[in-house]
């Protein structure tokens, strides 16, 4: 079997997701939907969770113990310096260098995630099902493997797919 | 899901998907322009003066600079504070509309964007600069040295600074790159050319458009715009305490950090104005950037010049109300008459009275004026940071170390050096990149799709 998905492409929003509403109806499993924008009733029916918010949460939380940690260390343990009588551990002036600190490392371990978690790094091979889904073209992928290809296919159709592809 | 009907569409001419992939990206696949060669070219002049001057900075000294023992910070530290005001625009843009769920940014966001990225590199050149020894910049990272280890000062506000501006950079940059993937991929899919099917698609990082990247997508966005919110009032603050912390009259109170990042997002905004009617008026933008958004722009400006006004009155009223003979002589004898009289009224008109007048419809609507009043927001807002700067370092509490201050020729190279810089990455990335972001301004563009 050379053709392990079936495409089906719409010109419209408003036909993907009457497709899309019938197919989750039928219980035909929806491997992926290629939008040019996102369609949010599909980032939220569609299954496919993203944990990269409580992620973000986290590095921050983690982020500002280790800053404090570190400041507390150089400024108090390792090297305490007089600067015009005020005590080394100067928590009230720290909060300032901490909240800058924590916000630098969640931009770049939350970049690092999303890279790795959405599959996105440069010259990325993953292939293209079709290049009219950045355009104006919104595609439903079906794997043949876990779904009726059969049924899928004429639901794209009844519902308006300007195309059904084998890919 | 928000919908758009009270403001009226956000895209005319009742566009197709692709038709909006077309006229955006139309830049990129025609030839550039007289006038972007001629832009470019003179840019590149400005830069190469701004090169020879930071050529004469390192290998002479500050002492090529007219900043003196008195008065220590010159054109450096404006230029730096100017431009990081500027820099405001695009996180006040992106981010805060971002989060209060403003989709009337989507046409002007990605520009107002790469004008922070460039804006923030430019202001980074001066403190760089003014440290006067270049090579030694390193110190200022927190690191163990040789000499201790001894770490830096954690309560300094020069150190915040420099932490603040590395993260607005990056996390500014971030946010336009973050943004520009899906256009990229829309331009891979579309082209014909090779080079520009390697090079963009190099880029989109191999973008699908599928519902995990999505998500993502829009899961990242939330939390960098959420941290940059805080970043964004948080580095103009810190600027402020650069002074705030210091016991010079006019400097030494503590409205510094609302009224800096107040006049930070003014001067932003007033560069997205400038910027946004030349775009929309070369390119032919205006079906995205619509007479609304611009009108939208305008009223924002309206409502930031009158806090920036009542800030400038807080400061006279509070300097006379504290009855501090050296904050009533900065203010009275050095601002509003005296010296620096001519500077201090620039501020005064340019920022609090002349945007005024965009209360009347007629004026608001009239893009020549509207584009005239946008640049002389930022003039204001240039001379707003001399005064802060040299009228209260120039004449402070000694008598005998009074001293006034002009630029000389290489401060002044610095400072048009970085205009080329601005305008030379402007005019790139006006060829080079959707200046308006594709995905977005097709998911504005639906809802009115769906009204019909």
């Amino acid at each position: 079997m050379d053709s392990a998905y079936l495409l089906g492409v719409f010109d419209k929003e408003e036909t993907m997701l009457s497709a899309f509403r019938k197919m989750k109806e039928q219980e035909i499993e929806i491997e992926d939907v290629f939008t040019p924008y996102p369609v949010h009733e599909i980032l939220e029916n569609h299954g496919r969770k993203s944990r990269i918010t409580i992620v973000g949460w986290l590095y921050g939380f983690f982020a500002t113990i280790g800053v404090l940690a570190f400041l507390f260390y150089t400024a108090v343990i390792d090297w305490p310096l007089n600067y015009g009588g005020k005590p080394s551990n100067a928590f009230p002036s720290f909060l300032v260098i901490t909240i800058i600190l924590v916000i630098f490392s969640i931009t770049i371990l939350s970049l690092f995630t999303f890279s790795w978690r959405a599959n996105l790094w440069p010259s990325n091979k993953k292939p293209i099902y079709h290049p009219g889904a950045t355009d104006d073209k919104f595609v439903i992928m079906v794997n043949k493997e876990k779904a009726d290809a059969a049924r899928a296919s004429s639901v794209m159709k009844e519902t308006g797919a300007i195309e059904v592809i084998e890919k | 899901m928000y919908n758009t009907e009270v403001r009226g569409p956000l895209v005319l001419g009742n566009k197709s998907l692709s038709q909006i992939t077309a006229d955006i990206t139309s830049p990129l696949y025609t030839r550039p322009k007289f006038w972007w060669i001629v832009g470019l070219g003179i840019s590149s002049l400005m830069m190469l003066l701004g090169f020879w001057s930071i050529y004469v900075t390192i290998s002479q000294g500050i002492g090529t600079w007219g900043v003196n023992n008195t008065v220590g910070w010159g054109w450096a530290i404006i230029n730096f504070v100017w431009w990081i005001g500027i820099g405001h625009a695009g996180t006040a843009f992106s981010i805060f509309l971002l989060i209060l769920r403003q989709e009337w940014r989507s046409s002007i966001n990605r520009a107002a964007e790469a004008m922070t990225v460039v804006a923030v590199g430019c202001a980074a050149i001066f403190p760089a600069l003014h440290m006067g020894r270049i090579w030694d910049f390193f110190f200022i990272f927190p690191y163990p040295n040789t000499r201790g280890p001894l770490w830096v000062n954690y309560n300094s506000p020069l150190f915040w600074d420099f932490i603040a501006i590395s993260a607005y950079l990056l996390i500014s940059a971030s946010f336009w790159f973050l943004g520009m993937i899906p256009d990229f991929a829309t331009i891979r899919d579309n082209t014909t050319s090779k080079v520009k099917k390697a090079v963009y698609g190099f880029f989109a990082l191999g973008w699908r458009g599928s519902v995990g990247e999505w998500k993502r997508y829009e899961g990242l966005s939330y939390i960098l715009g959420g941290i940059a919110a805080v970043l964004v009032v948080s580095v103009h603050s810190i600027v402020s305490t650069d002074f705030a912390v210091s016991v010079e009259p006019g400097w030494h109170t503590t409205i510094f950090p609302p009224y800096f990042v107040v006049g930070a997002i003014f001067s932003g905004f007033a560069m997205v104005m400038t910027l946004m009617i030349i775009l929309r008026k070369v390119y032919k933008l205006q079906d995205y950037v619509t007479d609304s958004h611009l009108d939208k722009v305008a009223k924002i400006l309206i409502f930031v010049s009158l806090i920036m006004g009542t800030a400038y009155l807080t400061e006279i009223f509070l300097a006379w109300y504290s009855g501090n003979e050296y904050e009533i002589f900065t203010f009275f004898h050095n601002r509003i008459t005296g010296e620096f009289t001519k500077q201090f009224w620039a501020m005064f008109i340019c920022n609090a009275i002349i945007p005024q007048l965009m209360w009347f419809k007629k004026i608001r609507s009239n893009l020549t004026i509207v584009f005239i009043i946008s640049i002389l927001i930022n003039v204001g807002m240039w001379f707003e940071r001399f005064n802060i700067v040299v009228t209260s370092l120039s004449n402070n509490y000694l008598p005998s170390t009074w001293a006034t201050y002009t630029p000389t020729f290489v401060e002044i190279s610095m400072y048009l050096g970085t205009i080329g810089i601005f305008i030379f990455g402007v005019l790139l990335f006006m060829k080079y990149i959707p200046m308006i972001a594709i995905s977005e301004v097709k998911a504005v563009n639906k809802y009115q799709l769906k009204k019909k």
